[in-house]
């Protein structure tokens, strides 16, 4: 036993930390392909998927809907991408609106559910907030396997992670295939997504995706150090939200796990060492009060006009 | 001497307009042509094309006597600077480094001896103080110049460049154009897109004036005069150069 | 040209006038009609859960057509009604439902569909001090649960069956009587198995708080992991809570519900065992839901009968 706590407690915040970690990766590489957007288009858009391996396997049989989640999520994927190539439509728009198409149809779907004669259907409505706290021992094993795949795939490829997403144009000449990149993107993000929505849901997976890295923008200059950070801030913001949901009397996990990332968000926007605000007020003030040492005459000074 | 870029009937399109049609040309080595044309006429699109990043309707081309793919070790690419997101976290040594990925392997790490290849690069162009500053805080001339350098770590034997000079200060195009002419001593060639016809006389030896289809084609003396720019751009400017006929 | 614009106005002209045709033929079919007896002779009623449905089929003999809206499995707490089922409803004679904040998502619509036809809440009669609540003070819905409190909800309905058919009161009473003697024996019969269960071990842990009034009858602990409803999500403390008091007992089984996800209770279950106490699943139990139609389990004798069951062996010591 860990700190006293239950081994329900252990396994749940086992798993929210893995599942951080992961996503916090996963989100860099999406935040610098400058689709954060299709992390919440994804999301949103395996529901329907859900939905679907419910009915197929007739009752509430895990791997067939997470197998539905992936593959609704992919072609959610495939519709952005072919959107955006086939018509005018930028990808901002095609993304909003492959989220809300695919998000409509599954809530469509789930009071259809609701309505048929077949046992446990109020288990698809976790899918759709989380249910962090049933999670067991396997769902362990299972964030991990998934994790570690995750950041093997990042570590390994990194200098083609970073080439691919600064410079994909560049990339394509010295012989990294654009197309095997997106792939294997595509890939990591669609399986953190559908390992993650367990936990906290399709509407919030977004915010455990974005958060951390837009908060690890904030302490460094380097790529190899912001996906670390992101992992860090994943990691942390699981552990944190889930630890606070055990202080109260049925707190829901997965909505204080996206608070205790917002919260990091907010430490990082005013704290953080590279661009943080109170490092860019100091900044200025200290560049301010150079000037004004060097530059102006000493008449000026003894007004005390500056500074 | 063989040509080392041969292009036949290449046509293609961009988003719905015919943007190259029936290009035909050749390309000798140790020439530093000039690219030119107006606004639209596919500049871009023609080099995008022949590295294979968009596709083409119809038209061969070859590299070296032999296909792209089987080239693309000998050819290096300089891409127009507002293509990449200057915000990214790395710094003007990890650039050029990327030069040199494919020579470092797939999914293996870089050694000191490609730390010290990059930071000669940066060095022939003057950037060597700025090998760990970050790219966000360069100038434009200072980013075309870690992009220059690049290039030049792939130690190709045929470069693209598009738009080089575009919105750089006067040091750094004198630094880019005898870089330029080095590399064409060195019997390298080299094929630069660009916008400023005061200076094309000056820089390249070749031209290629392009307008959708081939203009015309050839040694800058005899080739880039008031007849053909007036062909190339269709009479929307007017040529204030010696040169006429 | 002339011809055009004319031909061109006319086509307007009829698409509007298409339009609105449709417009009004589609409120038409709203309006409602009377409540009454049918051309067959048939009261026609419309329940929401079945275990109002299948009772009063049987009251009513053959001189009613009861349905359901909410078929086997499906959750009553997050049951929302579609235009089709707002359709039958507004076909039907009269209308049954649970009340008592069971049917949350449909308040408005029985409001709106009341005007025109009798919407009987078959538990508003029953007294305020024979109602069970939570911490928080809201009303236990599950009344169907217990025998006395559902023949009270029963009697109300058929009330108001008399009343729209006058004819058949007696024919009504009777069918009544018949099944309540039924009741009564299906009551007997449960106490007399949970007396089996021994002192320390009467302990019901399901998914949801569906079950106080059974445990208020039968004399057993009821302990829900989700509350009254099922529209919250569980949180860590509850399974830790539903845990300790499994060990506390030292209760052998919990039960998983057919409408509920078995996800939390199955958390519960590898969490309690984490800590050595082997709980096993007792079985599924009917909650907000009967079984499917035509089997036993989808009448609401067969479905209590099928609880008491598997309840008593689960927790009890093995004799009959």
């Amino acid at each position: 036993m860990i700190l006293g706590l239950s081994h329900n407690a252990q396994w749940v915040l086992a798993s929210t930390l893995i599942l951080g970690m992961a996503a916090g990766v996963v989100g860099c590489l999406a935040y610098w392909k400058r689709q954060s957007l299709m992390s919440d288009a994804l999301s949103h858009a395996a529901l329907p998927g859900v939905i679907i391996g419910f009915v197929l396997a007739g009752s509430k049989n895990m791997p067939v809907m997470i197998l539905g989640a992936a593959v609704s999520a992919l072609l959610g994927a495939m519709m952005i991408q072919w959107i955006r190539t086939s018509s005018r439509v930028k990808e901002d728009a095609a993304m909003g609106m492959v989220l809300s198409v695919f998000f409509g149809l599954g809530i469509m779907l789930l009071t259809w559910v609701n309505r048929m004669p077949g046992g446990n259907q109020s288990g698809l409505d976790s899918f759709i907030f989380g249910q962090a706290a049933s999670m067991v021992r396997e769902d362990v094993y299972t964030m991990a396997i998934t994790a570690l795949l995750i950041l093997a795939v990042s570590l390994i490829g990194y200098k083609e992670w970073k080439l691919y997403l600064f410079d994909p144009a560049f990339a394509k000449g010295v012989g990294l295939s654009r197309a095997t990149m997106n792939v294997i993107y595509i890939v990591l993000l669609v399986v953190v997504i559908v390992i993650g929505i367990q936990a906290v849901g399709v509407i919030l997976m977004a915010a455990l995706l974005i958060m951390p890295s837009v908060s690890a923008r904030y302490w460094t200059h380097s790529f190899g150090w912001m996906m670390v950070l992101s992992a860090v801030f994943g990691g942390v913001s699981g552990l944190a939200g889930t630890w606070i949901s055990t202080m109260g009397q049925g707190w829901p996990t997965g909505p204080f796990i996206v608070i205790a990332a917002a919260a990091l968000f907010v430490l990082s926007l005013s704290f953080g060492m590279r661009k943080g605000l109170l490092v860019i007020a100091l900044q200025h003030r200290a560049q301010r009060k150079k000037l004004s040492g060097t530059a102006m005459s000493s008449s000026a000074v003894q007004r005390g006009g500056w500074g | 001497m063989d040509p080392v870029l041969q292009v036949n009937q290449l046509n293609a399109s961009y988003r719905k307009n015919k943007v190259l049609t029936d290009v035909q040309f050749q390309i000798a080595p140790g020439t530093l042509t000039g690219i030119i044309g107006p606004n639209g006429a596919g500049k871009s699109t023609l080099l995008k094309v022949l590295l294979e990043l968009h596709p083409r309707l119809s038209g061969t081309v070859s590299f070296f006597g032999t296909t792209y793919a089987k080239a693309k070790s000998r050819i290096g690419y300089v891409p127009q600077r507002g293509t990449v997101d200057w915000d990214f976290p790395t710094n003007a040594l990890d650039v050029v480094m990327m030069g040199l990925y494919g020579k470092i392997g797939w999914l293996r790490w870089p050694t000191r001896k490609h730390r010290e290849l990059a930071l000669q690069a940066l060095n022939e162009m003057g950037m060597a103080d700025y090998a760990e500053r970050q790219i966000s805080q360069l100038s434009g001339g200072q980013q075309q110049r870690v992009f220059l350098a690049r290039a030049l770590v792939q130690d190709a034997d045929l470069y693209f460049l598009d738009e080089p000079l575009a919105g750089v200060d006067a040091a750094t195009e004198r630094a880019i154009m005898n870089t330029l002419k080095l590399l064409k001593e060195q019997g390298k060639t080299v094929l630069v897109v660009h916008h400023d016809l005061q200076t094309v006389a000056d820089y390249f030896d070749h031209v290629f004036m392009l307008n959708r289809t081939v203009v015309a084609h050839g040694p800058t003396a005899d080739v880039f005069h008031q007849n053909n720019i007036y062909r190339t751009y269709g009479g929307t400017i007017r040529w204030m150069g010696e040169k006429s006929g | 040209m002339k011809k055009n614009e004319r031909s061109r106005r006319r086509l307007y002209a009829a698409v509007w006038l298409i339009g609105a045709m449709l417009i009004v033929s589609a409120c038409g079919a709203g309006i409602e009609e009377k409540a009454g007896v049918d051309a067959k002779g048939k009261l026609t009623i419309m329940t929401t859960i079945a275990q109002i449905a299948d009772p009063i089929a049987v009251i009513g003999g053959e001189r009613v057509e009861v349905n359901s809206l909410m078929g086997p499995g499906v959750d009553p707490h997050l049951f929302t009604a579609t235009q089709g089922d707002i359709q039958k409803l507004q076909e039907a004679d009269m209308i049954f439902y649970n009340g008592l904040g069971l049917e949350i998502n449909m308040v408005q619509v029985f409001e709106q569909i009341g005007k025109d036809r009798p919407v009987l809440a078959v538990g508003d009669g029953i007294a305020e001090d024979a109602l069970l609540h939570d911490e928080e003070g809201a009303i236990d819905p599950h009344i169907w649960f217990e025998i006395d409190l559902w023949q009270q909800a029963l009697t109300a309905a058929t009330e108001q069956m008399k009343e729209a058919s006058p004819d058949d009161a007696a024919y009504f009473d009777a069918n009544k009587e018949q099944y309540f003697a039924e009741m009564n024996r299906l009551k007997d019969e449960a106490e007399a198995k949970m007396a089996h269960i021994p002192e320390g071990k009467r302990v019901l842990v399901t998914a949801h708080d569906a079950f106080g009034y059974f445990g208020r009858m039968l004399d057993l602990d009821v302990i829900g992991l989700q509350g009254l409803s099922t529209d919250a999500e569980i949180g860590l403390t509850d399974i830790e809570e539903t845990i300790a008091i499994l060990t506390e007992h030292q209760v052998p089984a919990v039960f998983v519900e057919s409408s509920i996800n078995p996800e939390s209770i199955n958390a519960v279950i590898e969490g309690a065992a984490a800590a050595g106490l082997d709980v096993q699943l007792g079985g599924e139990l009917f909650s907000d839901a009967m079984g499917a139609a035509g089997t036993e389990e989808g009448t609401y004798l067969g479905m209590y009968a099928h609880n008491v069951n598997t309840i008593a062996q689960a927790l009890g010591d093995g004799e009959e």
